[in-house]
């Protein structure tokens, strides 16, 4: 019989003076409830999960309060229940489902261990179990499913695995920890759906970890806002989101409603910055040989924000290493016009890329002073002039020089991403190409980034390239969009036209998936008013 | 798999066939008459007059193109045949055979010990990191690799032959007689390999996958026996194939203080005594087999860890 968690007075701290990681943390989730926890990047929403499990990192303690599940008091349990808690009472589900695989094992494999700890099956009967769950969570084609390397799957199948593992031992309650901040607004849903049918069929209690709003929105009963280790806010999700009364929950709904009225106006200039004419990339014949792009015909206007959406495994990222020369075209022409700054590296550095990972876009060894001043070595400026620049262009992105002498991991995510965009503007580039350039940063911060660049746009009169599988990024910044499905250009319109109705049946398949999640449905509980979607509002769960 | 493991093994071939080549052409590169010395390689008896020397010259095809000559000398190789050592006026082959095989029982002596020393010792000075056992395994396991062979093995002699008279001091007779010359070589991999370990079992232990293991209730040992040692012996199986590759030819130090009949001494005796056909021979086996034992640990590397190689688009 599936049983409560509660969590009362939770304080979790590194046992010095300073300020608790969390601080008094209470929740409850019962049988059957879908419970989300919402709270930007170090809020403790992850660390909260973590003192469920009993799997804090060593240098943090947890300091008093209590987490029983059922009668049973996890902070005092001995190690050997929590074993068995652990997978057994409670599943877990990560962010990044391919990295929480043991990259040497099939995913087969990894069902057996908790089939075998906390289930007690064992050879055939385990195999046929596991071959059951992947089943369940959505796998054609189970057997295949379980022959996989962790590696051969894609994030939503990964996702889908991960969850099968997390069900294996049949647990009562279930951490979801960002199950879907690294998939497509699609997978989003697939997944929270799969979820959510759990949770209805066997009564299962989910506490859904989560910084995007409108999968609260779309799937939560109920909802906690959670800041710097404190639930600032909590209640029945349509409340909680119709009516904020914290501050903080009332600044991350407006980073969340990202609104299409305050587009950029379209350049006046109507010349080409950027001319792709019928580019075509494949990558080599003993992968599989699918063309990642097939003929795409695009121009990027001057001053132009052109939004290109599509799917993971699109090719939008492709066409970003091609534009900027990561890789070469098989077929086709790139060409670049405006005015190029002087010299051989000039239409070289005319074009930067923002990336998706900021962490992954730096060197974690060297300061960032180091990183930045990376690109301008070879300009011929002094030292000191460099620095100047280095200072001048961190102060454009709006961050402050200490953190020059910082290294990648003592900063944030949004820091980093600034220091990214910093580190494109210094080379004076004319297209800026953000790959995804906010997917992986919380609500706030993406809204702070996402001004940030409108402000480059307006006062540089930067063109832009956004690429990204965010509807509202798209709808919020774009003038035109272009969509890419299996590596062809399917559709190009107005943004306005696109989302009043798109062409395509892919595009169709985008625009729907993201109206209940982030669009009309959070609008709708917060009072939005969208004109360019006059169809029905999806009906509430309840 | 299989066109990797097809690539693999023409690369091999491809890389055993250029190195006989050049192994082909010591005669014509060094010093002296290549028809002469080719010749002292095939014929016992001693020629010297130029009349003998023409007409075998030309019965042994020594006038042909030089790629015919080696596609013979290598079919010749391949059947067997060697040719005749300078010194011994005995058939190459029956030299290089033995050699090996005990330079090749050496080198598994000393490196299944360097194994079987370095994986507990790692493992222990991972799962006890930054603390006493941890420093003190690394500080004592890296102070071997300070150790030269030259130094080391007259001291294993001082103390265990001469002093506690427990061990032969040298030569090749029974199992007693491998220990000083294994332990001698074993040394260094250690150091090594216990170095590899370590970082392989911290790589490991610290990896997302192994925190998720431990959230789904394997208990801390059970994580440990499953997840964290099979992945952090992956770098292990390539630096063993390394190890072995470069001691079948690099135990000559320990192999001539010892008086071990092995492959190092022979090519050092052969390298010494200008004894052509001995170097060929030895040099040829040698590279063979270290190119088809790394090629071996791709293999295994493959099977160990799938995902490598395919993750790079």
């Amino acid at each position: 019989m599936p049983e409560q968690l509660v969590i009362d007075g939770l304080r979790v701290g590194n046992g010095g003076p300073g300020r608790p990681v969390l601080d008094g943390v209470s929740l409850s989730v019962a049988p059957g409830e879908f419970v989300a926890l919402v709270g930007g990047s170090g809020s403790g929403k992850t660390m909260t999960a973590m003192s469920v499990l009993g799997l804090l990192p060593a240098r943090l303690a947890l300091e008093s309060g209590s987490i029983r599940l059922g009668s049973t008091e996890l902070t005092t349990a001995p190690e050997t229940d929590l074993d068995k808690i652990r997978g057994g009472r409670i599943g877990m589900l990560f962010q990044q489902p391919k990295r929480m695989f043991n990259p040497n094992r099939r995913i087969g494999r990894h069902l057996l261990e908790p089939l075998r700890i906390h289930a007690g099956l064992r050879g055939a009967r385990a195999r046929e179990k596991a071959l059951g769950l992947l089943a369940e969570v959505g796998f054609d084609d189970p057997r295949a499913g379980a022959r996989s390397y962790p590696h051969q799957l894609s994030g939503g199948m990964a996702q889908r695995a991960m969850t099968a593992l997390a069900l294996a031992g049949r647990p009562d309650f279930l951490l979801a920890d960002e199950p879907t901040s690294a998939l497509d607004k699609v997978l989003e849903r697939q997944i929270l759906q799969l979820l959510d049918r759990e949770r209805a069929g066997r009564g299962l209690g989910i506490l859904y970890i989560t910084h995007n709003l409108a999968s609260v929105a779309a799937f939560a009963d109920r909802v906690l806002v959670m800041e710097s280790g404190r639930v600032v806010e909590s209640g029945p999700t349509r409340e909680v989101l119709g009516r904020p009364q914290a501050a903080y929950t009332r600044s991350l709904l407006d980073a969340s409603n990202l609104q299409p009225v305050d587009v950029p106006a379209p350049p006046r200039d109507e010349s080409d910055m950027l001319a792709l004419k019928a580019v075509g990339k494949s990558f080599s014949a003993d992968r599989r040989s699918k063309a990642a792009l097939a003929g795409v015909s695009l121009e990027l206007k001057k001053g132009e924000i052109l939004g290109v959406l599509g799917q993971s495994g699109s090719g939008k990222s492709t066409l970003a290493r091609l534009i900027v020369g990561l890789e070469k075209a098989d077929r086709g022409t790139i060409s670049l016009h405006g005015d190029l700054p002087k010299g051989p590296q000039g239409a070289a550095t005319a074009v930067q890329l923002v990336f998706q990972e900021p962490h992954g876009s730096f060197d974690p060894r060297i300061t960032l002073r180091s990183s930045l001043e990376a690109p301008l070595l070879r300009s011929g400026l002094t030292a000191e002039e460099r620095g100047r620049r280095v200072k001048a262009v961190l102060a454009e992105v709006g961050l402050e020089a200490v953190l020059l002498d910082r290294r990648p991991a003592q900063c944030s995510g949004g820091q980093l991403q600034r220091a990214t965009i910093a580190r494109a503007l210094l080379l004076e580039p004319q297209v800026l190409i953000c790959d995804e350039a906010t997917s992986a940063l919380d609500a706030l911060t993406q809204r702070t980034i996402l001004d940030l660049l409108r402000r480059l746009h307006r006062d540089r009169g930067l063109s832009l390239l956004m690429i990204t599988h965010d509807m509202d990024v798209v709808r919020h910044m774009c003038q035109r969009v272009a969509v890419l499905y299996q590596g062809a250009l399917v559709e190009l319109a107005e943004t306005a036209a696109f989302f009043a109705g798109p062409k395509h049946e892919h595009s169709r398949a985008l625009v729907e998936a993201s109206i209940p999640c982030r669009g009309l449905h959070l609008k709708q509980i917060t009072g939005v008013q969208e004109a360019s979607n006059p169809e029905e509002p999806v009906p509430a769960r309840h | 798999m299989i066109k990797f493991m097809t690539r693999r093994t023409a690369t091999l071939v491809a890389a055993v066939l250029l190195s006989s080549f050049a192994v082909f052409l010591i005669p014509y590169v060094t010093p002296g008459d290549p028809v002469r010395k080719i010749i002292r390689s095939r014929v016992a008896g001693d020629v010297v007059d130029d009349s003998t020397v023409e007409s075998l010259g030309v019965s042994l095809g020594l006038h042909d193109p030089l790629f015919v000559q080696y596609l013979r000398w290598l079919g010749s190789f391949l059947s067997g045949d060697m040719g005749l050592s300078y010194v011994s006026r005995t058939p190459v082959a029956e030299q290089v055979m033995p050699a090996l095989a005990v330079t090749v029982s050496l080198v598994a002596a000393a490196l299944g010990t360097a194994v079987l020393v370095s994986l507990p010792l790692g493992t222990a000075a991972a799962l006890r990191q930054g603390r006493r056992t941890d420093r003190l395994i690394t500080a004592v396991t890296q102070s071997f690799i300070a150790m030269p062979e030259y130094w080391l093995a007259p001291m294993l002699v001082l103390l265990f032959a001469l002093k506690l008279a427990v061990l032969p001091s040298a030569g090749w007779n029974d199992a007693a007689s491998v220990v000083l010359p294994a332990a001698t070589l074993a040394l260094r991999p250690i150091s090594y390999f216990t170095a590899a370990v370590r970082s392989g079992m911290l790589d490991a232990l610290s990896s997302d996958h192994v925190f998720a293991a431990r959230a789904r209730g394997l208990g801390k040992t059970r994580t440990v026996l499953s997840h964290v040692i099979p992945n952090g012996l992956v770098p292990l199986s390539t630096l063993f194939a390394v190890w072995f590759a470069g001691l079948l030819g690099g135990s000559v130090i320990v192999e001539v203080i010892f008086a071990v009949p092995g492959m190092g001494r022979l090519l050092y005796d052969a390298v010494v005594n200008s004894d052509i056909p001995l170097a060929q021979g030895g040099v040829v086996v040698v590279v063979a087999l270290a190119v088809g034992i790394t090629t071996l640990a791709d293999f295994v590397h493959r099977v160990l860890s799938p995902q490598a190689g395919a993750g790079l688009a």
